[in-house]
């Protein structure tokens, strides 16, 4: 496993900055931050787990006069690539910078460092009768500053949107090492460019993060939740459009389509029926009268577009009994076929039945399984393709599906990516989507701000 | 190097989404990414794709997998992640891959003596009253364990009152008691394992023994995986909630303490008893049962199993445990598996905790 060099005497000086107990360059630790939650993978030179802004700067000062790739890692569940170190170099994990630094229940903010894990967040900021809403499904293992960097979503994006809708400021490293403060503690903020919403999804390719300030809000004191089922997806479709017209904001508006409803009944056996065309999670929550309101019209609405049946959770166990198939879908479809692609092209919400219609084709003419599930309340699907990576002609069929579905999307006014990130698995698409003036734009942005190059390199964009 | 290429597919199959941190104790503590099943199956890949040798770093990356088999329960595709594990063991024992001094001293001293303790054999049986020091044809045998025979016979001690109390007719080895042959297993020492097994089987036949009842969960654990076609293995806890349940064992002082119960991953995940200790400490009249949020097959394993071989990183997860009973407002926190008791114990003194631990037969020692 062969080593950078040119880098063996900087990251002897980063050694001995941060102490050798937080540093690591053995083939095996070099071999474990390799990778993400993708399939993408590189061998970094050495890992490094700084503990303060001050020493990130001066690694990236020293970074910089030798060119070496620094590459920012929270807990390394991406589904991008974007923690991958592509070009090699210095994988800079933030997970001991962990701690909650404030909760204000005055002004609902809090201001948490970017090793702290989602989960704990959200755990701890409940027990003050206060909400951070996003809530990727992978939060109990990811990390607040992975997530702002990403710009994770999750299932509450609907009603309550997605992380960038709750970042006020950050406390910033940039590439060059300075430390940077953005945003404010104030709700409203007009001084000078927005670059708190730069960084937010800049994928550690503008600075690394080292504090943020969110956003909460008042925790909802009421959540009603109804499963219904439907024989055709058309009618699911039709029920997510006339719930959203009839001005309910569901919380949650999860889908399952037919082959994830089947990969369900395989695993778990919940007692599904494995005719049904989709299947339709939804919650409202908030004042309790008002959710109670919300989810009668809800049930009424999903009776109306002929729902096979509509069942509403009388407890927080028969909640949970609901909730059984969607906690489910990962999984059971997971366990299909030895490889597992998890995309998330994203649609507006009208245009669903589309999309799953389109993937459905694209997984027939490559005949490849694709399972369907996801955020049908913000048309954010996650197009789920079975399959094993050995099989090298399945694979190279898999791989031109996922460049259709990604077609599709866009052809749909959608995008290629709604919460994931663009990361090295999507770089070669984005000029799709944002057209070679928006790859000018954000290339020219990012070497303004990183002339060498060295911040997570070989990210979003094909060339560096 | 040709290394489980039978376990190919269960590599593949792990989609690297990292759900293993949040339920393996050892990343908790470490946050090291060579520390957690993700991070194990790459390192396994590694040797079986030949980008790496047995190195000594790969063996301690598998050799602090507890084999609590937590991950396993959150896995989305369902690695096999504890048979994953015990398979690359044993494999890296079988290619010659010389275990650590301190792990191969435990490996010895069972080879030698029997148990994984600096022990001799030959007082194995001392703590036992002379009328049960020698075998005899019975239908129950107790199986003390290696951790009650030499460190906590006051344990075994309070088993055989409470057996005696209820009436049970049952028998020991004594001084020819032998190792469960688990400690082997997990360090990958198969044939060894396989030989202490036989030795046990062909004991207990020749006394006509029917159920093999334990005090000990790594035993147990053993038992069900290894010995069920020769005799019925049962957990003292399986048994006391029998004998209140038949009136045989009646409790009459009242205990009145909240007490949290920890289901250890041998009696818990690995055996699914998860009721009768509890059905038993609900028995004892006054007594309040309090629960770990995570309980059941979700519990978090207490780091036990790594006491002998890596004891700072065994108490430090220790500690955890006991630091979250205490804030859950518990006085007692009780244990159905000695390993459990003496980790948990070890984890509070480390951290300046006080709690009082106890193991489930002390306390119904205490309500008779």
């Amino acid at each position: 496993m062969l080593k950078n060099k040119a880098f063996e005497g900087v990251l002897e000086k980063i050694k001995n900055l941060v102490g050798s107990e937080h540093f690591r360059d053995s083939c095996e630790e070099r071999l474990c931050y390799s990778y993400d939650a993708t399939l993408d993978e590189a061998i970094p030179d050495a890992i490094v787990f700084p503990c303060s802004a001050e020493e990130i700067a001066q690694i990236m000062v020293w970074a910089n006069e030798c060119r070496m790739p620094v590459v920012p890692r929270g807990a390394g569940t991406g589904l991008s690539g974007g923690s991958v170190p592509v070009k090699g170099g210095l994988v800079l994990c933030l997970c001991r910078l962990n701690r909650i630094i404030e909760i204000n229940r005055d002004d609902f903010y809090t201001v948490v460092e970017p090793g702290v894990i989602t989960q704990t967040l959200s755990d701890t900021v409940a027990k003050a009768g206060l909400m951070y809403p996003p809530d990727p499904s992978s939060m109990k293992t990811s990390t607040i500053g992975g997530n702002v960097a990403e710009n994770a979503g999750g299932l509450r994006g609907l009603k309550y949107g997605v992380t960038k809708d709750y970042v006020m400021g950050m406390e910033v490293v940039t590439p060059t090492g300075e430390i940077l403060k953005t945003g404010t503690r104030t709700v409203k903020t007009a001084t000078g460019y927005n670059l708190t919403q730069l960084f937010t999804g800049s994928e550690g390719t503008l600075g690394i993060i080292t504090n943020v300030i969110l956003k909460l809000i008042p925790a909802p004191e009421h959540k009603e939740s109804v499963l219904a089922i439907f024989a055709d997806m058309n009618h699911a479709a039709q029920t997510v459009a006339d719930v959203i017209r009839a001005g309910v904001l569901p919380a949650t508006l999860e889908f399952l389509d037919n082959i994830t409803i089947n990969a369900v009944e395989d695993f778990k056996h919940i007692g599904l029926p494995r005719d049904a065309g989709a299947v339709l999670l939804i919650e409202t929550d908030g004042v309790k009268e008002a959710a109670v309101k919300e989810i009668s019209r809800v049930e009424e609405i999903c009776r109306k577009n002929g729902a096979r049946s509509v069942n509403k959770a009388k407890d927080e166990k028969e909640r949970d009994t609901l909730w059984q198939a969607r906690r489910a879908a990962l999984s059971a479809l997971a366990r299909v076929r030895p490889t597992t692609i998890l995309e998330d092209a994203t649609v507006p919400r009208s245009r669903v039945p589309d999309m799953v219609r389109g993937v459905n084709a694209i997984a027939q003419k490559y005949n490849i399984r694709i399972g369907n599930f996801g955020h049908a309340g913000d048309g954010n699907l996650h197009p789920t393709i079975l399959t094993d990576e050995r099989d090298k002609e399945e694979f190279a069929r898999v791989q031109k599906a996922i460049e259709e579905i990604f077609d599709l999307a866009l052809f749909l006014g959608g995008t290629i990516s709604g919460e994931h990130g663009i990361g090295s698995t999507k770089a070669r698409f984005m000029p799709k989507e944002v057209g070679d003036v928006g790859v000018r734009v954000m290339r020219a942005l990012k070497r303004a701000l990183d002339p060498n190059n060295i911040l997570n390199p070989g990210k979003m964009f094909v060339q560096d | 190097m040709n290394f489980i290429p039978e376990r190919e597919e269960d590599i593949i199959r792990c989609m690297k989404c990292g759900n293993c941190q949040n339920t393996c104790p050892v990343y908790t503590v470490t946050m090291m990414e060579s520390k957690v099943a993700r991070g194990r199956i790459r390192l396994i890949k590694a040797v079986m794709k030949g980008e790496l040798e047995l190195t000594d770093d790969v063996q301690e990356s598998l050799l602090t997998c507890l084999q609590c088999d937590a991950c396993r329960v959150t896995c989305p595709p369902g690695v096999p992640v504890n048979d994953l594990m015990l398979e690359a063991k044993a494999a890296m024992f079988k290619k010659g891959k010389a275990l650590p001094e301190n792990t191969d001293r435990i490996r010895m001293n069972i080879k030698e003596q029997s148990n994984p303790f600096t022990q001799p054999k030959a007082e194995r049986g001392a703590w036992l009253p002379p009328e049960l020091k020698k075998p005899r044809p019975a239908k129950y045998l107790l199986h003390a364990g290696c951790a009650i025979s030499y460190a906590q016979s006051r344990i075994g001690k309070a088993v055989i009152r409470i057996l005696q109390q209820a009436g049970v007719d049952f028998t020991l080895l004594g001084d020819s008691e032998e190792c469960c042959g688990d400690p082997l297993i997990r360090m990958g020492d198969m044939a060894q394992a396989e030989e202490q097994i036989a030795r046990n089987k062909a004991a207990w036949r020749e006394l006509g023994v029917e159920y093999v009842v334990t005090p000990c969960a790594g035993c147990f654990k053993a038992l069900k995986e290894h010995y069920a076609d020769t005799i019925t293995p049962l957990h003292v806890s399986q048994l006391f909630a029998q004998l209140i349940s038949d009136g045989k064992l009646k409790f009459s002082k009242p205990l009145s303490k909240k007490v949290i119960y920890f289901d250890g991953c041998d009696i818990g995940r690995h055996s699914g008893v998860y009721e009768e200790p509890r059905e038993v400490l609900k028995a004892i009249p006054a007594l309040t049962l309090l629960e770990f949020p995570m309980n059941r097959e979700e519990a978090v394993c207490c780091g036990g199993p790594l006491l002998g071989s890596y004891p700072d990183l065994a108490k430090k997860i220790a500690s955890e445990r006991v630091r979250e009973a205490q804030n859950l407002g518990a006085d007692i926190l009780v244990v159905a598996c000695p390993t459990c008791l003496l980790n948990l114990k070890e984890g509070a003194n480390e951290a300046g905790i006080r709690m009082d631990i106890q193991d489930l037969n002390a306390l119904v020692i205490r309500a008779l």
